[in-house]
Formats: C-alpha cells, structure tokens, sequence
C-alpha cells in the first residue's frame, strides 16, 4: 500500500484525502489515516482535523494505540485549532506537548505561534527572537516573522524582512513569491518585475509566472514593457493550451497598446496574426461558457479594432 | 608431498574456536563502542551562514544558468554581471578565501576529535587482540583448509611459523587471526545490520570523499559555466508557439 500511496499523482491523493475525510467525518473510521494524509500533503483543512483529531485524543485507548505518534497528533490538532480560533484547545494540546518535550523547538515554535492567533504581536515577537537566539536559521521562525509583520499591516517591514530572509535564504522561491506579491501590492512593479523573473528562472514552466510577470510588465508600461509583456503572454497561452483567459486579453490589450503607442508605424508584422487569433478564442471561449456576456466582449474587441 | 601432520583436537577446541569466538566478540564490543563515542549528530552548532549561503546561492545561480533563455535579455545580463562580476560578484572567492576554507576544515577540532575517536576505536582493540595472540597462540598450526595452494599463499597463512616443509594448506594460529579479523566483515553486516561501523574500508572511503566538497571550488565552478553561456530569448519563439496553439483549438 505504501507503494500504491507513493505513486499516486497529487491530484489522485486529494481526492483520496476527501473520499478519506467523508468517510471519517461520518463515524466510518479511518480518522487516523485521514490526519495522517492530510499532515503529510499539508493540506489546510483545519475544521476536519480538529474535530478528527480532538476525538482521536479525547479517546484514552486509540491514544495509547498511536504510542509516540501520539504526539505529532497533539501539533497537528493544536495548530488546527488556531485556525479554527479555539485557542483553549490549542493551548491544552501545547501544555501537553511542552510537559513531554521540555526546551523543544518546535513545541517554542507552537507556543509563539499561539501568541500570533492571539494577536499578542509583541510577546509573539518576542518568543521568536529567543528561538533565532539559539537557532539562527530556522526558515520557518523567519518566515513567521515576516507574517507577523504583514498581519500588522506594516507591509514596509515585512519587505525588510523578506529582503533580510532572501539575502541569506535566495534559493527559496516561496519567499520570493510572496515579495513579488507584496511589491505589486505596493505598487513597486519593478521590484514586482525583478522577483517575477527569479521566479521564472526556478519554476520556467509555471505559466502563472509568466502571466504574472507580464501583468507587471503591462501596467509597468512603455513600448519596450509592452512587447516583452506579449510575449509572456503568449507563452502563458503555450504553457496553459490557450486555456487562460487571462492571458488571452493580455495578447489583445498589449497589442492595441502598442498598435496605439507606434501609431501605425507597425514594425511587428510577423506577430500581428496572435492577437486576431487570440481575440477569436476569447470569443469562441465566451460563447462556450458565459454566451449571454458574448455580445460584450464582440463590442469590447471591436473597440481596440481587433476582429 | 610432506607427511600429513596430525592436529591435537584440543587445538581445535581451545585455539581455533576460541579465537573465532574472541575475534566476533570483541567486534561487536566495537561496534557498540564507537557507537557510544560518536559525538550526537544532530548537536553540532548551527551551520555556518557563509556555508548555507554558498549553497543557496548556487542553487540559484544554477536555476539562472539552466533557464536563462526565459528572461529578456536585460535581465539576464544584470543577473550574470551580479554573479560573476569580478570582484563584486556574488560567485567571486576570494583567493585566500578559498584556502581558508580548506584550513578551516582541518583543524575544526570537531572534526579532528571524531577522527581521533574512530581510529582509537579502531587501533587500541587490534593492538591488544593481537599482543593477546602473539603471546598464547604463535608458533604452531591450528588448522588445515581441506585443498591445497600454491607457495604463494605460505605468507599469508603461514604467519609465524618459518618452516618450508609444511605443506600451504595449512593455516598458523596468528594467521588464523588475520583471516577472521579481515574475514568477519560479512558475518559483522549479518549480526549488526548493514551500516555498521567495523567496515573500516568503506569509511576511509567517507572520510576521503567528505574532504572533498567545498564549496568554494563549487561557486568557482558555477562562476565558470555562466560565464561562458549565451543568452537566447525563447520567448520571440514562443508567440509562433502560441499562435499554433490557438489556431488547434479554434479549428477544434
């Protein structure tokens, strides 16, 4: 069985993990298995797993049974619980884990975090200042931090922060991500640009980078921006069969802005059959799907004089 | 050939059994030993940042050598010139940096005390169980192999007894020693698992091979391979990519 598990694709393990869910949530066993495979696909179900697993805990004889997995199981259900805003239960689990594990970091870890769903930023800060004290690169302590900083809402520190993080930890395209994401909410596109195209250099077959770095490349502007901006555009549309509609209004509102900006003096000749095709499978994708909004993306594709 | 010799069953009973016995006795003894000696993996002092710094930063730069031809071309050039710009660039090491390194890895005391260990766990026992063999058991044959060998072998099995009239097959008690101490190797992996720590070859092996990586000649290297790649923009490609895409589902 643990073979048949380590094949299965991504998507065949989540429905496994529902299918599991559904059965436990309605008294047919394998709760065990559920958390078990919810904890190990990290999947975010904290309503599910608290109740799962605060049953599985409550019951003396099935804790006995998991022996030290037991343990794992009282992290897993105390940071559900802070999802789930029942503090009381998460700080129960973390009393039991912090009697076990006396001077843990990762117990240290929950007990900050605990501090985090209170909302207590400064005694959260603090506790992870003391685990950076004595482990200096802990990815996740870091991480917190800057989370902390951005449930503030001090979006400046969390972008010192992700920088400090990157700095020292380049390789993490998680963290760049999420600096992308804050720099484009910040309206610092070209910083959004700079992160975008370190995304694209670790993952090159994601196509959302590429959508994503062409957006800030098309509010950035420019004709330069414009035509770089298309061609991401275009290779979303590669990378995702012509499926993003998205992308597709990107080739079309690029290419009338760039037509507008050149004024006629149109030196891409050879790329002038995208953006007619382009608008032509938004229109045959809204006839498909949305056909009573059709009408409007006609009118709006005429405007920019593209079919 | 030689007259066969007559061996005293109580050879057998009191120096060729005992000494197998004594021989896997104290391996294990060593095994357990050293087992308690090494230093707990997983309490040795945070990794050094300029350490888990390199390593990052090759990674990246590997990502950049690797998918180069998906960033416009200004991108790529500011990127390589931040790596591998002569003095400033990130991949740049300096050169008393890089010996540095090598001689940091020396003398870490760390390091030299869990070599020390290993070999004294290794060394002491060997020594003794061989004084303790020399002075019972030299000078006399414990036991015959059931085929014959060439003189070639007298050496080997015939360690300590100086006469070239025995026949090669059979096999001195100090030689005996030496056949079970190299011998019991297989015997060790059966009774303590497969990684145990008697296989002495093996781990002058590790320890060869762990000398070997720094991570200075890595981000060298890494330096040297960007600096030779060219910059080809796949995107332009891309669009004629697109539009193939788009013309198949429209036709569909």
């Amino acid at each position: 069985m643990a073979a048949a598990t380590a094949t299965a694709t991504a998507a065949e393990e989540e429905a496994r993990l529902l299918r599991l869910e559904e059965q436990a949530e309605h008294g047919g066993g394998g709760a065990w298995e559920y958390l078990s495979l919810a904890r190990r696909l990290r999947a975010r179900r904290p309503a599910p797993v608290l109740r799962l697993g605060l049953a599985l805990l409550n019951d003396a004889s099935a804790r006995s049974r998991l022996a030290a997995e037991q343990w794992t199981l009282y992290e897993q259900v105390a940071v559900a619980a802070m999802d789930c805003q029942r503090l009381d239960v998460a700080k129960d689990c973390i009393g039991v884990l912090s009697k076990q594990f006396p001077g843990s970091v990762r117990v240290a870890r929950l007990e900050a975090l605990l501090f985090e769903a209170k909302g207590d930023w400064a005694d959260a800060e603090r506790a992870y200042a003391l685990i950076l004290e004595t482990n200096p690169f802990d990815q996740i302590v870091h991480k917190r931090k800057i989370a902390i900083a951005k449930a503030q809402g001090d979006m400046s520190l969390a972008v010192d922060y992700l920088n400090k993080y990157l700095e020292l930890f380049m390789a993490d395209h998680d963290a760049w991500r999420e600096l992308a994401e804050i720099y484009v909410s910040l309206q610092m596109y070209k910083q959004a640009a700079f992160c975008y195209e370190e995304l694209i250099l670790a993952q090159p077959t994601i196509p959302l980078y590429h959508l994503a770095y062409a957006e800030v490349l098309y509010t950035l502007g420019g004709l330069e921006n414009l035509q770089t901006a298309k061609k991401y555009y275009a290779s979303t549309i590669q990378l995702t069969g012509g499926k993003n509609t998205r992308a597709l209004f990107g080739v079309c509102l690029c290419s009338s802005a760039i037509s507008q900006l050149t004024k006629g003096r149109n030196k891409e000749e050879d790329s002038s059959e995208l953006q007619s095709l382009a608008a032509e499978a938004l229109l045959k994708a809204y006839k498909q799907h949305a056909s009573s909004k059709e009408a409007l993306v006609a009118g709006m594709l005429k405007n920019m004089k593209l079919s | 050939m030689a007259e066969e010799l007559v061996l005293d069953t109580a050879i057998r009973d009191w120096v060729l059994i005992p000494l197998s016995v004594v021989m896997v006795l104290i391996g294990v003894l060593r095994y357990f030993v050293s087992k308690l000696m090494r230093s707990p993996p997983s309490a040795s002092p945070s990794p050094d940042p300029k350490a888990v710094k390199e390593g990052q930063l090759v990674i990246r730069a590997r990502n950049l050598r690797t998918s180069s031809q998906f960033i416009p071309a200004k991108a790529f050039k500011a990127r390589k010139l931040y790596y591998t710009d002569g003095e400033r660039g990130l991949l740049h090491v300096p050169k008393e940096d890089a010996q540095k390194a090598q001689a940091a890895m020396f003398s870490d005391p760390n390091m030299a005390m869990d070599m020390m260990k290993k070999n004294l766990s290794m060394i002491v026992p060997q020594t003794l169980t061989f004084a303790w063999v020399n002075f019972f058991f030299s000078g006399f044959v414990a036991a015959k192999i059931p085929f014959p060998l060439t003189q070639r072998f007298r050496g080997m099995l015939q360690n300590g007894i100086d006469l070239s009239t025995v026949d090669v097959s059979y096999v001195s008690s100090r030689s005996w020693y030496f056949l079970n101490l190299f011998g019991l190797r297989g015997l060790f992996s059966l009774i303590l698992g497969e990684e145990n720590a008697t296989d002495d070859a093996t781990k002058m092996m590790q320890m060869g091979g762990g000398m070997g990586f720094n991570p200075a000649m890595s981000l060298g290297a890494e330096k040297d391979s960007l600096d030779i790649i060219q910059h080809d923009w796949a995107l332009p490609k891309m669009e004629h990519h697109a539009e193939e895409v788009l013309r198949k589902l429209l036709k569909k």
